[in-house]
């Protein structure tokens, strides 16, 4: 291939790279700032408190992108 | 209800279905047949042994007591391996580089090899997992009592403690190379993982939807600050999720799973959410069934026990025994992989080395080696679940399950520090690593562990309530007055500011061993060393200083000393170490091949020797190599002298056919050039003949004489170039015969009589009396000798003309010269002499093309024998020889 279609994937792995790296800290943010405490309210959905959902919804959505990430990243 | 036969008889039943499966995937393993006991799912599945007991009836207590607080200890995990490509992808990389069997192993091998840390790493985690296998005998046997069954507890986790040592030993044990991994064990464990996780699951959905109504319901029902307090997320639930993280990595039994029992690196990119998928269906419905024990089930009720007591209490008897069965493969799990790891850790850290300094003979078969430590490790387990079960007679199997989990996470992360610090800090040494691991771990024992007993093993009621000698400041639960914290956070908070704190302070303040240095860039240089394949080179970031602590140990002193100058003068620094680039790394290790050899050389300086990192295999596999380098360069520098050869003679042959090419330009013109002569008088001489008018009948023969003569010339012109095209081709056959070499020579003097007498021409012949039988062909034979005697009649004519023919034999050839007494040849001629169209400078006399020597030597070479010129100061003598017939 080509010299630029060489440079956009290397700059995409390293972009995905950087992702991997950056998600354990996006996940810290949302889990353990005091973020947290905002949905830690009486507001419910369907009868399901807030924090509740917001907990498991955070680490839903962080499974799914570590999945993702996951499948494009090679492990070598 | 259920009773305590069946009870007995269903965990019998599951525990004889378990070693079934441990034993047919040990066989289908032994046959090669691993295929699926090695996939990603069987690895995330095995790594599920962190939910122990504890979170399958613990963390429905803790979500009783706590609330959400228990979901910390499944997050820290989460974003542990969602990170896995910074952290656990490194950890699994150095695990397998370094052939690592354990943390104790990782930690010691780290810090270059030192058995000091590996003791100590050993002896933590034993007894930091004590109470969390006494925890597990403790689930079990309080799933038992909630079935009022009337069997006696201690009776209960000592028959339960004896079956899993039974277990272990049995399927933990089979063999001794720890790289050789469980097949059976973590099979048996990822089938422990399934039940596990249906049980909860199906208890969940049962009590959410069978009694509770939805989830709107029960979340109705919860109490309010169960859920919105805001001391839930506070520091205690940030240093739980740390805490908890920092656990999945230090804890002796998650190591073994995650890095010993792994078998392919990319199965951690599954586990990678994998791993936390699991562990949030675990906890979805932890909530859901504490709020509805609290609600539902009357008060005083064990929370702990809510999982069993639910379902039992509505009458769901097969429910609960599913269940029960569930918290029975969460504890047995956790148990029989973490004796796994603490006995490899204990028999290869401490009775290995013991034995081999106490025991007579040092030099043993291997053999009696394998015996030995295989035995050793059977008694650990035996040990290790010794002391869990001892630890739950003190305890008394008091205290929720949750918190007796956290000392023993709070006592394993104490290896933190080391791990993080030796994974990514070059400058971690092993002082540091020993200093913050003793305070750490002190602190630990001090503030959580002791305490834990209540007063009945060595810290007593009074001191854990006043302080030593009544010294308020030193109370475990509120060290230099730092009170009205959570006694957990409390005890993490000072544990580890004095673990990091000595860890850095005392890495700073000592001075790596040379094996430290090497073994530290091993680890932190994991990726980048593997990059440079094949090669043995120590990779770029390795330090001078490293190399020449090298040096110093293989060359002395003084010399490294020298070396190094020279080498960071070369490098243009008037003072000190040179940088360590690729040249003199490469300059140091021929200067130590000079000293140990190539090979050797090779592995020190990239290993440094004696560390024991360099097997016997490792140096063979080295020295093999070597040795196929040198026989692949021997074949190289072959072929490169035949291709030389072949070079030259190519280089030859283009000469020859330039040469060649110009010749026949040469020949060419001098041809046309000879042709136009002839061609040029008789097309004169007969248009003459046709203008002229009345033309004199004698000018008119004149003529015509003139142009016969000219026409013959031109046909001798044209045979001669024939002749010698066909000779020069070597197409022209000639028939040889024996005959005799006198009858020739005479024939050529008959031949030429007329000339030679015409000029008075003196012949002297010098021929032996015998006829000498030759193996030529007589007409062309003669032609040569013709050719010869009137070119000495034409322009080797002395005073009085004499021509000489002489005869004789060298090997196997005859020998015939022909020598005139005329001027002779100037020696800037004599390479002329055999070109085509030569005519001498000096007498150039019609009649010949000039083509008679060079068809004359074709004539030889053709005969197989040769024409030559003599050198010599009278006279021009040729030389002809002739193979001599065959007798």
């Amino acid at each position: 291939m080509s010299g630029p279609d060489l440079a956009t994937s290397a700059t995409r792995k390293r972009k995905l790279r950087d992702g991997a790296m950056l998600l354990p800290v996006i996940g810290a943010f949302l889990l353990l700032s005091p973020l947290i405490t905002v949905f830690a309210s009486p507001a419910t959905l369907f009868g399901i408190p807030s924090v509740f959902l917001y907990i498991f919804g955070v680490w839903l959505g962080l499974v799914v992108i570590a999945r993702t990430m996951a499948q494009r990243l090679d492990p070598g | 209800m259920l009773s305590l036969n069946t009870l007995i008889g269903a965990s019998l039943g599951y525990a004889a279905l378990l070693f079934a499966i441990a034993f047919w995937a040990e066989r289908r393993a032994k046959a090669g047949r691993i295929g699926w006991l090695r996939s990603p799912l069987v690895y995330t599945l095995s790594i599920s042994v962190y939910c122990t007991g504890w979170t399958f009836y613990g963390a429905v207590g803790s979500a009783a007591r706590n609330g959400f607080e228990f979901v910390t200890i499944y997050l820290g995990p989460t974003l542990v391996f969602i990170g896995w490509w910074w952290l656990l992808r490194k950890l699994l990389r150095v695990g397998r580089a370094q052939r690592i069997t354990s943390i104790a192993d990782l930690i010691s091998s780290r810090y270059g090899k030192s058995t000091t840390l590996a003791v100590l790493v050993t002896l933590l985690a034993v007894i930091g997992s004590t109470p969390y296998i006494a925890l597990q005998l403790q689930s079990i046997t309080l799933s038992f009592s909630v079935f009022e069954t009337g069997g006696n507890a201690d009776l209960t986790a000592f028959w339960v403690a004896a079956g899993l040592a039974a277990f272990t030993i049995l399927f933990g044990t089979r063999n001794v190379d720890a790289n050789e991994r469980h097949h059976g064990v973590v099979t048996a464990i990822a089938i422990e993982a399934v039940v596990k996780l249906v049980a909860l699951l199906s208890v969940g959905a049962f009590v959410v939807w069978g009694i509770g109504g939805g989830p709107a319901e029960i979340f109705a029902k919860a109490p309010p600050e169960m859920l919105r307090s805001d001391t839930i997320f506070s520091a205690r639930w940030v240093s739980l999720t740390l805490l908890s993280a920092m656990a999945i990595l230090t804890l002796p039994r998650m190591f073994q799973v995650i890095v010993v029992e792994n078998a392919e690196e990319r199965h951690l990119a599954t586990a990678s959410w994998a791993f936390p998928a699991y562990l949030l269906l675990m906890s979805l419905f932890i909530l859901p069934i504490a709020i509805a024990g609290n609600a539902l089930l009357p008060a005083g009720s064990n929370p702990d026990l809510y999982v069993l007591s639910l379902p039992l209490a509505n009458g769901q008897n097969n429910l609960a025994l599913f269940a029960f069965l569930g918290g029975f493969s969460s504890a047995t799990s956790m148990v029989v992989i973490a004796a796994i790891a603490l006995s490899t850790m204990v028999s290869n850290h401490i009775f290995m080395p013991l034995w081999l300094r106490f025991s007579p003979q040092k030099t043993e078969t291997s053999g009696d080696v394998r015996t030995i430590l295989l035995r050793s490790r059977r008694l650990s387990i035996a040990g290790i679940l010794g002391l869990g079960y001892l630890y739950f007679r003190i305890t008394g199997g008091s205290g929720a399950l949750a918190s007796i989990g956290l000392i023993s996470f709070a006592g394993s992360a104490q290896i933190i520090p080391s791990l993080l610090g030796g994974l990514f800090w070059r400058g971690a040494t092993r002082t540091g690593a020993l200093l913050g691991l003793v305070t750490g771990f002190a602190v630990w024992a001090y503030t959580l562990f002791l305490p834990s007993f209540e007063g009945s093993f060595i810290l007593s009621q009074s001191l854990i309530e006043t302080g030593p000698f009544g010294l308020e400041f030193l109370k475990p639960n509120a060290l230099f007055g730092l009170s009205g914290y959570d006694p957990l956070v409390h005890s993490l908070f000072w544990s580890m500011t004095f673990n990091i704190g000595f860890f850095i302070l005392g890495s700073l303040f000592s001075n790596p061993r040379p094996l430290e240095r090497i073994q530290s860039s091993q680890f932190v240089d994991v990726f980048r060393l593997e990059n440079a394949t094949g090669s043995y080179l120590v990779s770029r970031s390795a330090t001078s200083e490293d190399l020449f602590t090298l040096a110093q140990r293989i060359l002395g002193g003084d010399p490294a000393q020298r070396l190094f100058t020279e080498m960071a003068k070369l490098q243009g620094k008037p003072s000190g170490l040179p940088d360590a680039t690729d040249s003199v790394i490469q300059t140091l290790e021929r200067e130590l091949a000079g000293s140990v050899g190539a090979a050797s050389a090779h592995v020190m300086v990239s290993q440094v020797a004696g560390g024991g990192t360099v097997s016997v295999g490792e140096l063979m596999k080295i020295a093999d190599e070597t040795a196929q380098i040198l026989e692949y360069s021997q074949q190289l520098e072959n072929q490169s002298h035949r291709l030389e050869r072949t070079a030259q003679e190519l280089r030859a042959a283009n000469a020859q056919l330039t040469e060649m090419g110009a010749q026949k330009d040469a020949f060419l013109s001098q041809v046309s050039h000879e042709l136009r002569t002839p061609m040029t008088s008789i097309r004169s001489f007969s248009e003459i003949l046709r203008e002229t008018e009345n033309l004199d009948l004698p000018d008119a023969k004149r003529f015509l004489r003139i142009i016969q003569e000219e026409s013959e010339r031109l046909t001798r012109l044209l045979d001669e170039i024939l002749d010698l095209s066909h000779l020069e081709s070597g197409r022209g056959h000639l028939p040889l015969e024996a005959l005799s070499l006198q009858d020739v020579i005479e024939k050529s003097l008959n031949a030429t009589g007329a000339l030679l007498k015409e000029a008075n021409f003196k012949v002297e012949l010098g021929l032996p009396n015998l006829p000498l039988k030759v193996h030529s062909n007589f007409d062309r034979l003669a032609q040569v000798f013709i050719n010869l005697i009137s070119n000495a009649v034409k322009y080797g004519r002395g005073t009085p003309p004499v021509l000489t023919i002489s005869l004789t034999t060298k090997n196997a050839m005859a020998v015939i010269s022909v020598a005139d007494n005329g001027p002779g040849i100037p020696v800037a001629d004599r390479k002329k002499v055999f070109e085509k169209f030569t005519r001498l400078s000096a007498a150039n006399l019609a009649g010949s093309a000039g083509l008679g020597l060079a068809i004359s030597r074709e004539i030889m070479r053709n005969l197989k024998g040769d024409l030559k010129l003599l050198p010599g100061r009278e006279g021009a003598r040729f030389q002809i020889t002739v193979p001599l017939a065959h007798k």
